[in-house]
Parts: structure tokens; C-alpha cells; sequence
């Protein structure tokens, strides 16, 4: 049977596509990538697409959650503050309801009171970043001012809006508890109402007693209302501590998953492109030993 | 006498059909290396006897000329191979020049500059850092950078996109030219051809006209019909006919708004030469069917984002308290308007990654508060980060929404194995025409082996004619002398 008399030249197209694999595999090798181009593994380019998107918003959940802690961290610690203020305050009013002290000492007692409430307000004022934290969402307006009445009034210009956070696996964690929920609860859970009633019932020096004794345990009721609302701000950073924890638990995975599916197996490349190098040299011998002059039937003919 | 005259004529013809041969061994060695070459091979004749005295002496042989040595068939064959080959090849080239623009992000902090993908993540991601702290500047800035990067990228890549299908458009039209002159030699080989050898092969004809057809099967589809006296009719796969007899009709190219349309005669042939093979066809389909449809896919995300982003964000209250309304492209302006994104035009989806960009400057006009809520309210923001994981986004063919990584994602995976299913099915077609290509060598290539063992027997017959020619011409020379041997020498 006759053959292809080019066969020689056609073991160059072979000799193009070892080439063509060394080049592949070195630039695997440089890169440590496997997938360089979408035709390299389509499905692993789009599944790349959807693991970026989850690490990345993972990513971002924990810049957010460090910047929230804070902020609860802050409001946290303006409740510690106001519930020690207000312990004291109970305590002085206890004192001054006792029936022993003079008209001196209750008006003095009146005047620490309303230093308190004038250090609540402040307290209740606080903000972070200059963004006011017990304001609902009115961040930007004061939100408690007292008036100079007697009885003093404190107005609220806040309002009732509650933020939350999303974290990647849908929880939503609360952000603030709105200043009048805190301050002005109903009733007789109202820190400035109990505070204002105080100062009130004592400004004259003299005591009704039953009225007084009211007052104090209204405030003592709001006392425990703002440790209630504590408790809240206090779940809050659990459950961003924890978010947080969670999600770069499952970053993590995400990370591992998304090089398996992107990063080259160098074992496996090396091993290839070994191959291929001894695939080419074997090529290039054969080229030369076949395309040789020698092997010509002309080069056996007399001369 | 007779008889030895005879025999001189006899071997006379020998030494003539011999060098002929020799002549035609020539010719092939020579051509050796000639693209479109058939070798040729010599062929032997017996003469018809003479009849002397009422016995029949052989006349000896003669050479009636070389014969190239060819299979039609398989040359058609290889031919069509060769149409659907760089019909995938040119195809598949040209999608790699697409794919670039797509690189996967490999996950390193550098890879992930121009992709898409990281783009939509940054842009909403944006929106949900805004959720702690809905007044904080540098996050509302933030807001608008990724927002043009998202913008930036998405309309740079359609405007490469648009430059690619430019240059393909124009690879296509420089095709036109080429094919014209090829059409016109193989009119005028046919016509050479009719006259000439109407009933056999016409041999450097056949070569040149085969020639010619393999150029032309590399750049457009086509049908070959063998007609009588060796001619042969081409038309497009799709019909329209290019070559009858000694007549080509010109390929003629003419833009249609803005794309070059290919007409034989009056008739538009554009989309039967885009699914007919060669390079015009890889081209024709690259760009009427592959740039177009991953452009559908990047309009679809632009104007989806665009759209749900600035309905959103003109619903909520901004950091002074504003809120928006939609303003629709080409209507009357608003002057409050709080779009993020370029509006594009109502259901129009068509342009809108290419003209997607950001129109807002002031980061104080990102809405993250709800409608009537107050500054630090952060529900907005929670719901412009939410669009994210809402399905949004609807494929271009099957009208399912997605959310927008997830669009992007199988938009990538189906580019993706578009490309390696160009590419597997190019590698198919060459291995099958290298088959072919081998298959015809091996039956029509000149094998320098060959020609020298043919030429080594072609030496010795003639050597054996000459010996037999000297031999005669003693034996005649005894013949005239009668014995005496110094009449003749």
C-alpha cells in the first residue's frame, strides 16, 4: 500500500501541539491557577463566580460587624453609666423620703437629683461618630432636651425607627433600641418622668411623703425597664460576635472550596508537563532520524 | 529485410516511450514539493501487430501520455471537511478574543481588576456595610466608587465587544474580494478545461482548478457539481450559485445598518453563508450569533441593575432628607432625581451595558433611609443590599430571573462551554482533514521513492532498448554485406 510520502512534515503538526501543552502547563506552573481562561472549565468558572460573591460578602459582613460591635459596645456602656446614675439617684431619694432630713438637705438632695437627670440626659444625648445613638433613626437632631419648668419636662425629638443588620445566613440582628423605649417608657417606666417628678418633689424642701415615695418607685421601675433594654443591646453583640465567628468559620471553607476549584494541582502539572517534554524530545528525534538525507532511495543511487 | 526493419522500428518506439517516461519521472521529482501537484504517471501502450507474409509480428509499445493519478471523491470530501474546519476554527479564534475580556477572578487580591463578577459583589456590598452605619461619608463614597467600577466595566467590555464584532465584520467583508478571484479562475479553468480534455483528465488544469477549490472551501461553504465536458458548477451551501460552466457571478458585500450584508446577484446570502462553512461562515457566526448573544446577556444585567438600583434609591431618603423619583430617559428632567445608575430607556434593553455610568456625584443622595424615616435609618440600604439575593436579572432566552452573580455566573459557564465546544469541534474537523489530507497524499503526492525506483526500471528498459538496437544493427550490417565484411561497417 503506498503511503503518505510528507508523513515526515506531518509529525511537525504534532511536534506544534507538545508545544502547545508545554506552553498550557508552564503557564499553570507560573500562575498556580488551572482555570486561566472561561473554555478552560466552564462550570468551574461559574461556580468561581457564586463562591467569590459569598466569600466577598462574607468579607464584608465582618468589616460591617466590627464597626456595629462598636457602636453597641458604646450604647452598652452609656446604659452601664445611667444605671449606676440612677441607682444613686434612688438611693438619695430614699434617703430624703425617710422623713429625717431638713428643708436644707432635701433641697440638696433635689438639686444632686436633678444633676442626675441633667447627667442622664447627657448620657441619653450620647453618639457615636456624631451620629446620635439613642434617636431612632433622627440621628443626624438632639434627641432629649429638658425644659426649665417646675415641674421640668423632657421632650423627645427622636423617633420609634429600629435598625438591623443582615447577616449572609438571613438573621437580623437589632442595631439600637429607640432613646424614648429606654428613657420614656409607658407609664411608669419613664426614666425622665420619674427623674422630673423627683426633682419636682423636692425643690420646695419640703416632703409629701406619699407622692415622694411613688415617684421613687416609679423610678425604680424605669431603672429596671432600662436594664430590660440593656439586655437587648447586650443579645445584639452576642449575635454579632457570633455571626461574625460563623461567618468566617464558613469563609474559611468557601476559601479551601473555591482553590480547589481555581488553583492548579502542582504535582499533577509537573507530572504533565514531564511528560510532554519527553513526548517532544522523542518527537524531535524521529523527525531528524527519519528526515535525514540518508533515507532517501536517491541518495542509494550510483552516482 | 522486413522483419529486421521491423524490429528497428520496434525498438526505435522503446528508446522514444522510455525517455517519455523519463520525462514524466522528471516532472513529478520536479514538482515534488508543488502545492496542488498530482503525480503523474506514464502509461504503456501495446501497438497493434503487422502482418508479414501472413504472420503477425508484435509493433512494441508506445507511450500515450501521463495520467495524473487523482480521486475526485476524496477531494471533495477533504474539501468539505476543510469548509466545516475553519468555519470552527475562525469561530472559535474569534471567541477567544471575547473570552479575554471575561478572565475568571482567580480569588488574589490583584486578579480581580476589571471582573464583573467582583464588581456586582463590591457594589452591593457596599450597600450592606452602609446597614451599620447609614450616615458614615467614606461608606457612601464607597458606594458610588464601586458603583463605577461596576458601571465602568460593564461598558467597557460592550464596547469591546462592539469593536470585535467591528473587526469581524470587516475580516468578513476583506473575504468578498478573495472569493471573486478565485470564482473567476475556476470559471476560466473550466472553460480551458471543456475545450481541452472534455472526455479525460486534464492533468496541470485539474491541478490548478483543484487548487483553487481548496482555497475556496477554507473561506466559504460551498457545493461542487461535476457537469459535462469536465466542468464543474459551484455553488453556496445555501444555493446561490457562483460558478456555471465558463460564467462566475460576483460575491458582492453592502452594509446594512452598519453590518455588512454579503448579496450573489440580488440576492442576500448572509445568513446562509454564516452557517455554511469556512472562514466567512466562523466569522458571520461569531458575529451574528456569539458577540450578540453574549451582549444580550451583559445588556440584561446592566439594565436590570440600573433600573431596580434607581428605583430604589429614588423611594428612600438620602442624608438630607430628600427623597427621589425615576426619571426616565428622553422625559423632562427632574431636578431631584436620586439615580444612581444612567436610567436607561423603558424596556429598552438593548444599548444598556454600553451606555451604563454612573449620573449621581453627591454621596449624600444615596438613599439608605426608607421614605419619610429618618437619616439614620438604615431599611433602604438593607433593601438596595437585598437586591443582591433577589432574582432580578432575566436570562435573555428563557425569561427566568436570577439574582445577579448567579446571572453572571451562568453567563460565564455558558460562554465558557460555547468557546470548548468551538474548539472541540475544530479539533474534530482537523483531525478528520488531516485524515483526508493524508489519505490523499498517499494517492496522489509525489513519493521521491517512487520516482527513483521508476526511474532506476525506466533506465535499465532503456539500456536494454539501446543493447537491442546496437545488436540489429550488426545483424543488418551482416545482412547487406552478404558475408564480406568490409562493404559495411
Amino acid at each position: 500500500m503506498r503511503v503518505d510520502p510528507f508523513y515526515v512534515s506531518n509529525l511537525s503538526g504534532s511536534l506544534d501541539k507538545t508545544q502547545q501543552s508545554l506552553q498550557n502547563l508552564t503557564a499553570e506552573l507560573s500562575s498556580g491557577v488551572s482555570v486561566n481562561s472561561l473554555s478552560d472549565n466552564p462550570v468551574s468558572a461559574g461556580q468561581n463566580v457564586v463562591l467569590l460573591n459569598q466569600i466577598q460578602q462574607d468579607d464584608s459582613f465582618t468589616q460591617s460587624s466590627n464597626l456595629v460591635t462598636g457602636q453597641l459596645n458604646v450604647a452598652d456602656s452609656v446604659l452601664g453609666s445611667v444605671v449606676t446614675q440612677l441607682t444613686q439617684a434612688i438611693s438619695l431619694a430614699t434617703s430624703a423620703n425617710n422623713g429625717t432630713m431638713n428643708t436644707n438637705n432635701v433641697q440638696s438632695v433635689g438639686n444632686q437629683i436633678s444633676g442626675i437627670l441633667s447627667e442622664v440626659q447627657t448620657l441619653a444625648n450620647s453618639n457615636y461618630q456624631g451620629q446620635y445613638i439613642f434617636a431612632g433613626t433622627q440621628t443626624s437632631t438632639i434627641p432629649f432636651t429638658t425644659s426649665n419648668s417646675n415641674p421640668p419636662q423632657t421632650t423627645y425629638a427622636g423617633d420609634q425607627g429600629v435598625n438591623y443588620l443582615s447577616a449572609p445566613n438571613g438573621q437580623k440582628i437589632q442595631l439600637n433600641v429607640p432613646g424614648s423605649q429606654v428613657f420614656m417608657g409607658p407609664g411608669t417606666k419613664s426614666v425622665f418622668g420619674a427623674l422630673n417628678a423627683l426633682v419636682a418633689d423636692y425643690s420646695s424642701g419640703t416632703v409629701n411623703t406619699t407622692q415622694a415615695a411613688t415617684d421613687t418607685a416609679a423610678l425604680n421601675t424605669a431603672l429596671n425597664y432600662v436594664s430590660q433594654q440593656r439586655v437587648t443591646i447586650d443579645n445584639s453583640i452576642t449575635q454579632v460576635t457570633a455571626a461574625a465567628d460563623a461567618v468566617t468559620n464558613v469563609g474559611t471553607q468557601l476559601t479551601s472550596a473555591q482553590n480547589n476549584l481555581m488553583q492548579a494541582d502542582f504535582s499533577q502539572v509537573s507530572t504533565h508537563l514531564s511528560l510532554s517534554e519527553t513526548q517532544q524530545t522523542a518527537l524531535e528525534d524521529v523527525i531528524a532520524q527519519l528526515g535525514a538525507a540518508t533515507n532517501s532511495l536517491f541518495s542509494k543511487l550510483p552516482g | 529485410m522486413a522483419t529486421i526493419s521491423n524490429a528497428f522500428t520496434t525498438i526505435s518506439g522503446a528508446l522514444e516511450a522510455n525517455q517519455s517516461a523519463l520525462n514524466i519521472i522528471a516532472n513529478n521529482v520536479a514538482n515534488a514539493n508543488t502545492v496542488g501537484y498530482t503525480r503523474e504517471n506514464a502509461t504503456f501502450q501495446e501497438n497493434d501487430p503487422l502482418t508479414i507474409n501472413g504472420v503477425s509480428y508484435g509493433q512494441g509499445a508506445s507511450q500515450s501520455g501521463p495520467t495524473s493519478v487523482r480521486d475526485r471523491v476524496l477531494s471533495e470530501r477533504l474539501d468539505q471537511q476543510q469548509q466545516l474546519a475553519s468555519a470552527s476554527g475562525t469561530r472559535s479564534a474569534s471567541l477567544d478574543t471575547v473570552q479575554a475580556l471575561f478572565t475568571p477572578d482567580s480569588g488574589s487580591s490583584t486578579s480581580g481588576a476589571g471582573d464583573i463578577g467582583s464588581d456586582i459583589t463590591s457594589f452591593f456590598n457596599s450597600f450592606s456595610k452602609l446597614e451599620g452605619t447609614p450616615t458614615d461619608n467614606s461608606l457612601r463614597q464607597n458606594v458610588l466608587s464601586t458603583a463605577s467600577t461596576l458601571a465602568g466595566d460593564i461598558s467597557n467590555a460592550a464596547s469591546s465587544l462592539n469593536a470585535q464584532r467591528a473587526n469581524l465584520d470587516q475580516e468578513a467583508s476583506g473575504i468578498t474580494s478573495q472569493v471573486n478571484s478565485l470564482t473567476a479562475s475556476i470559471a476560466q479553468l473550466n472553460q480551458q478545461i471543456m475545450s481541452t480534455s472534455p472526455n479525460g483528465d486534464a492533468g496541470t488544469l485539474e491541478d490548478q482548478r483543484q487548487t483553487d477549490l481548496s482555497q475556496l472551501s477554507q473561506l466559504v461553504g460551498i457545493n461542487q457539481i461535476t457537469t459535462e465536458k469536465n466542468g464543474i458548477s459551484i455553488t453556496t451551501t445555501s444555493g446561490a450559485e457562483l460558478v456555471s460552466g465558463s460564467t462566475s457571478y460576483q460575491m458582492t458585500s453592502g452594509s446594512v445598518s452598519g453590518v455588512t450584508h454579503f448579496y450573489v446577484g440580488t440576492e442576500d446570502v448572509t445568513s446562509g453563508l454564516a452557517s455554511g462553512g469556512g472562514e466567512l461562515g466562523g466569522y458571520l457566526t461569531a458575529r451574528d450569533v456569539d458577540i450578540p448573544n453574549v451582549m444580550n446577556s451583559l445588556d440584561q444585567l446592566a439594565y436590570s441593575v440600573s433600573t431596580q438600583v434607581n428605583t430604589l434609591n429614588n423611594a428612600g431618603t438620602d442624608l438630607n432628607g430628600n427623597s427621589g423619583t425615576v426619571v426616565v430617559a428622553g422625559t423632562s428632567t427632574d431636578t431631584n432625581s436620586h439615580d444612581i445608575f444612567a436610567q436607561p430607556v423603558a424596556n429598552q434593553v438593548a444599548g444598556s451595558a454600553l451606555n451604563m455610568s454612573v449620573v449621581m456625584t453627591d454621596p449624600d443622595m444615596v438613599a439608605t433611609a426608607a421614605f419619610g424615616a429618618g437619616t439614620g435609618d438604615n431599611s433602604n440600604a438593607v433593601a438596595i443590599a437585598n437586591l443582591q439575593s433577589s432574582a432580578i436579572v432575566a436570562d435573555p432566552t428563557t425569561g427566568t430571573k436570577e439574582t445577579p452573580s448567579n446571572f453572571y455566573s451562568s453567563f460565564v459557564s455558558a460562554l465558557g462551554s460555547t468557546i470548548t465546544e468551538a474548539k472541540t469541534e475544530n479539533t474534530a474537523q482537523t483531525a478528520s482533514v488531516t485524515q483526508l489530507q493524508t489519505q490523499s497524499d498517499s494517492l496522489s503526492g509525489v513519493s521521491l521513492d517512487d520516482e527513483a525506483s521508476a526511474m532506476t526500471t525506466m533506465e535499465r528498459s532503456y539500456q536494454a532498448a539501446t543493447q537491442v538496437f546496437t545488436m540489429l544493427n550488426t545483424l543488418m550490417a551482416s545482412t547487406i554485406n552478404l558475408g564480406q565484411s568490409t562493404t559495411v561497417t
